[in-house]
């Protein structure tokens, strides 16, 4: 079964924002990537095919966007993804012994889901987060600051029972459905501050 | 437009890159990513030059530097160096190169160490050396050494990308000359970049390579890093004799390059030639060589007592044939040759056949129609502004004109020629180029091409002419439309109607040419059918064609496999034991096409030539020579014995002068042309012999082993001389 067949609203509304044209269907590329990896925390093979359907292009090219990213997932991610921030700031402070000890406990390595389904690892870059090292990032749902043994014990404990605690910080800056930028508390930020607006023909705008 | 490049002034076209300026300069640039018919892309950062360019006062005139007459323009130069292939030479700019240049050497050198930093030291090993840019390049503009003390990346060193191209991940520098060959030429986009930065790997998500075109990456790959998989392993490139010949698996004549080792036919790779393939191949001309060098006839055999085939001298077969034809007419000798046979040698049989007054003379595959209208050159046909090809599968007959239609549709941009060759970086080359399918027309049967068609009409190929010419549909109207609407118009035919087109066909189509202003390609049946159809080599007034070999008394026929023999007495002059040799009374070894001197003339008309390649072919012979053995055998003399006397006989018989054809070949047309009926020919690309049938590498070292074969070591005792 294909996931956008019966979700042609969806798919109507994300080409919408885009010119008609071959290279503006291409270029709802990465909506329709996240739409897909929102609802199955992966996208596979299949979908990979499938969006380079919809969007008039390759599955070597759709792979080859997604694969730059290390947001999207080629393979399936648990309920609990822990992104741990590996750069420099969190490595002073103990990123690598965190990692360690969040493989080791949970028995996961990246690429892997842990028997339960609940968790998945994975190692990503600064977070922006450099302050309050070291951190780490559950899902889209926000950052566990300083997570030293004490803390990580405790919010694994939760998770176990799935009583996610609140994280410390939201994410600072989500995208919505719709394309626009907003901060944690609603404001919207970027060119969202504007608002999106067709650019004038003859700025060249759609050329 | 003046440019200056290390203080040389040249003059330059305007829209020239700033690497092609140098080139013109007679300078160098070392570069991996650009390429000369490839969009200029600015990868690999190797290709860095010092730049500056005048600049000018608000009123127009120039920022000066100096008193008085002594000023001169100022130059304002670029703070850091820049990519040469992705800029353009401007009106009075200065380039200075490595050779001017500190900082320029210094940031080449410095971006060679990156390249060279996860590149693995196999260089002993790898196919590409010898013949490697990196390897090149490095020692020209690297520092020498690496500083860089820790593990490289390690990566899949066999990946196999195709049943024909395997890759090496570690080799792999990241210049994106196969993923741009792949968007930009073929129109398939099959290979790109997965992950990035370090981790940076070209793959295919398409489940392997598209057979086709995808050998051209191993050409273009400036590492080893993707590889021709045929070739792979069974030579170093200083050790392969090099020979530029024609390909004359299809009509449309690839410029090529047979590499041999050992007198066997290892590997082939394109050639250029701006004129036919620019410097594409398809799979089939690159990877379909094995037969080349597998199982092939290397003596002439006879029927023995108990009515077996054996081995025997050419003298033996000589006898042989002179008792087999010994109480017969010579002109009830049934004389055939491929189509794919030389010039020289269709003219030898020729002006045999009228010494022996044989009247059944063919040559297969061929067809009955002789096209008259306007004939297009390949060129024509990547610069035209609409395309309309009928009834052909380009796939199977001609793959190249595939790509000169696919490059039509890209805009028909051919590089301009500088006095260095072809530009290096052409600014017109875009990378992901809009394609323009409405300019293509495809009418039969479908094919690759109708992915990139803006018209397909799907048809019967046999009245898909008249059906043009009077069109019953909307889409065919359409198609008419495009063709009148045209300024430079190019109609392509292939087998599905050249098959038993009758006379009326080429009437209609010289009539609907003239109308619409068209040029006209017919796609021979055969590499020189259409060369071939210049001489007399159909059968005359009584005598058989080749689909009637079984009512001939007697038959010679050279590099045909119809399947079965004459009536009487058979020669089969093969380079293969092929079903009509297990047929035939006398076997006589021939030489492949990769192994003749001559000259063949491909679909638009080009008289290209052939050269030997050292390939070891025991006592195989050319038909030439062939011919000499047979006018012996029955007791006349043969009218050339040589490549001068068949040359002779051309320049006598259709006032051919082939003594100084250009290696790019020459546009020629025959005033005169023999046709016939014809059986009806299916194209067909790849046969079996084309794919290798000894793979078993492993059972052959294991008999080797047990054969007590040591490897060749030289001697410990010194040698007289000494042992260098």
């Amino acid at each position: 079964m294909t996931y956008f067949e019966n979700r042609q609203p969806l798919v109507a509304d994300i080409f919408s924002r885009y010119p008609d044209s071959p290279q503006g269907r291409r270029s709802a590329l990465m909506p329709l990537l996240r739409e897909v990896q929102d609802a199955e925390g992966f996208v596979s093979e299949s979908r990979m095919a499938e969006i380079a359907a919809l969007c008039g292009t390759t599955a070597t090219e759709v792979r080859s966007v997604m694969s730059f990213y290390s947001t999207y997932h080629t393979l399936p991610t648990g309920r609990y993804h822990l992104q741990v921030c590996s750069t420099l700031m969190c490595a002073l402070a103990g990123s690598d012994e965190l990692w360690d000890h969040l493989v080791e406990t949970l028995d996961v390595q990246p690429g892997e889901v842990s028997a339960d389904g609940r968790f998945s690892v994975q190692k990503v870059e600064c977070l922006g987060s450099c302050g309050t090292a070291p951190m780490m990032q559950i899902g889209d749902d926000g950052y566990y600051e300083n997570v030293g043994p004490g803390k990580c014990a405790r919010i694994l404990a939760s998770l176990r029972q799935d009583l996610q605690p609140l994280p410390d910080n939201p994410v600072p800056v989500t995208v919505g459905t719709d394309g626009r930028q907003v901060l944690a508390t609603g404001q919207a930020v970027g060119s969202s501050v504007t608002g999106l607006h067709r650019l004038p023909e003859q700025a060249g705008g759609d050329a | 437009m003046k440019v200056h490049v290390d203080g040389i002034e040249v003059e330059l076209p305007a829209g020239t890159s700033a690497i092609d300026a140098v080139f013109q300069s007679g300078g160098d640039v070392p570069y991996f990513c650009a390429h000369k018919y490839l969009s200029p892309v600015g990868a690999c950062r190797m290709c860095l030059v010092e730049s500056g360019s005048p600049r000018k006062n608000p009123d127009g005139s120039f920022v000066m530097e100096g008193e008085g007459d002594a000023a001169t323009p100022k130059i304002f130069w670029f703070p850091k160096p820049m990519a040469s292939c992705t800029m353009q030479a401007t009106e009075g700019m200065h380039i200075r190169t490595a050779k001017t240049s500190e900082v320029v050497a210094k940031a080449q050198a410095g971006m060679m160490e990156f390249t060279l930093l996860n590149h693995p030291l196999d260089c002993p090993t790898c196919d590409k050396g010898g013949a490697c840019e990196l390897q090149d390049r490095a020692f020209e503009y690297g520092y020498g050494a690496s500083r860089f003390g820790f593990d490289r990346r390690h990566a899949d060193k066999h990946y196999p990308l195709s049943d024909f191209v395997i890759l090496d991940q570690e080799r792999c520098i990241h210049c994106k000359r196969c993923v741009r060959y792949f968007e930009e030429v073929p129109g398939q986009e099959v290979l790109d970049f997965i992950e990035r930065g370090g981790h940076t790997f070209i793959d295919t998500e398409e489940g392997g390579l598209p057979t086709g075109f995808s050998g051209n990456i191993t050409d273009i790959c400036p590492v080893g890093a993707l590889l021709d998989n045929v070739a792979r392993f069974r030579g170093r490139n200083w050790e392969y004799d090099h020979t530029p010949t024609t390909c004359t698996l299809c009509p449309v004549g690839c410029s090529i390059t047979v590499d041999a080792r050992n007198g066997r036919l290892e590997r082939i790779v394109a050639g250029e030639n701006r004129d036919v393939n620019e410097a594409w191949i398809c799979d089939a001309g690159r990877f379909g060589h094995p037969f080349a060098s597998e199982e092939r006839l290397t003596t002439p055999l006879i029927r023995d007592e108990d009515g077996q085939l054996v081995p025997a001298t050419w003298d033996a077969a000589i006898d042989a044939m002179k008792r087999g034809f010994s109480g017969m007419r010579t002109a009830d000798i049934a004389l055939y040759l491929g189509a794919d046979s030389t010039l020289e040698e269709g003219a030898a049989l020729e002006a045999l056949a009228g010494v022996t007054g044989a009247r059944s003379v063919d040559h297969s595959p061929r067809y009955e129609v002789s096209v008259t209208a306007p004939q297009a050159t390949l060129t024509d046909v990547a610069t035209a502004d609409a395309v309309v090809v009928i009834g052909a599968d380009l796939g199977e007959e001609a793959p190249v004109l595939e790509l000169r239609i696919l490059e039509m549709l890209r805009g028909g941009l051919i590089p301009p020629e500088f006095a260095h060759g072809t530009a290096i970086a052409d600014l017109r080359l875009v990378e992901r180029p809009a394609r323009r399918p409405e300019r293509l027309a495809v009418i039969g049967q479908e094919s690759r091409l109708w992915a990139h068609a803006g018209h397909r009409v799907s048809a019967n190929g046999r009245g898909a002419l008249a059906r043009l010419t009077h069109p019953d549909t909307d889409e065919l109207r359409a198609v008419l439309a495009l063709l009148e609407g045209a300024e430079r118009p190019v109609i392509i035919l292939g087998a599905d109607v050249l098959n038993g087109a009758s006379g009326s066909f080429s009437a209609n189509l010289s009539d609907l040419a003239a109308r619409t202003g068209a040029k006209v390609i017919a796609i021979p049946a055969a590499a020189n059918s259409r060369g071939l159809a210049a001489l007399n080599l159909v059968p005359r007034a009584g005598g058989l064609p080749l689909s009637r070999l079984p009512e001939a008394a007697a038959a010679f026929i050279s590099r045909l496999d119809p399947g079965t023999r004459a009536a009487g007495f058979t020669v089969v002059h093969d380079t293969h034991l092929t079903a009509t040799a297990q047929q035939a009374d006398v076997v006589l070894p021939a030489v492949t096409n990769y192994e003749k001197r001559g000259t063949v003339q491909n679909l638009e008309g080009r008289l290209l030539p052939l050269h030997p390649a050292a390939i070891r072919t025991g006592e195989a012979a050319d038909l030439i020579r062939t011919l000499t053995a047979l006018a012996e055998a029955l007791g006349v003399k043969a009218p050339a014995r040589g490549l001068r006397g068949a040359h002779a006989l051309l320049a006598d018989r259709v006032g051919l002068n082939l003594s100084d054809l250009p290696a790019r070949g020459a546009l020629h047309t025959f005033h005169q042309t023999f046709a016939a009926p014809a059986a009806p020919h299916t194209p067909k690309l790849w046969t079996e012999r084309m794919r290798s049938r000894d793979r078993d590498w492993v059972d052959r070292i294991q008999d080797l082993v047990e054969g007590g074969w040591t490897l060749p070591v030289a001697p410990a005792a010194p040698q007289p001389g000494g042992d260098d």
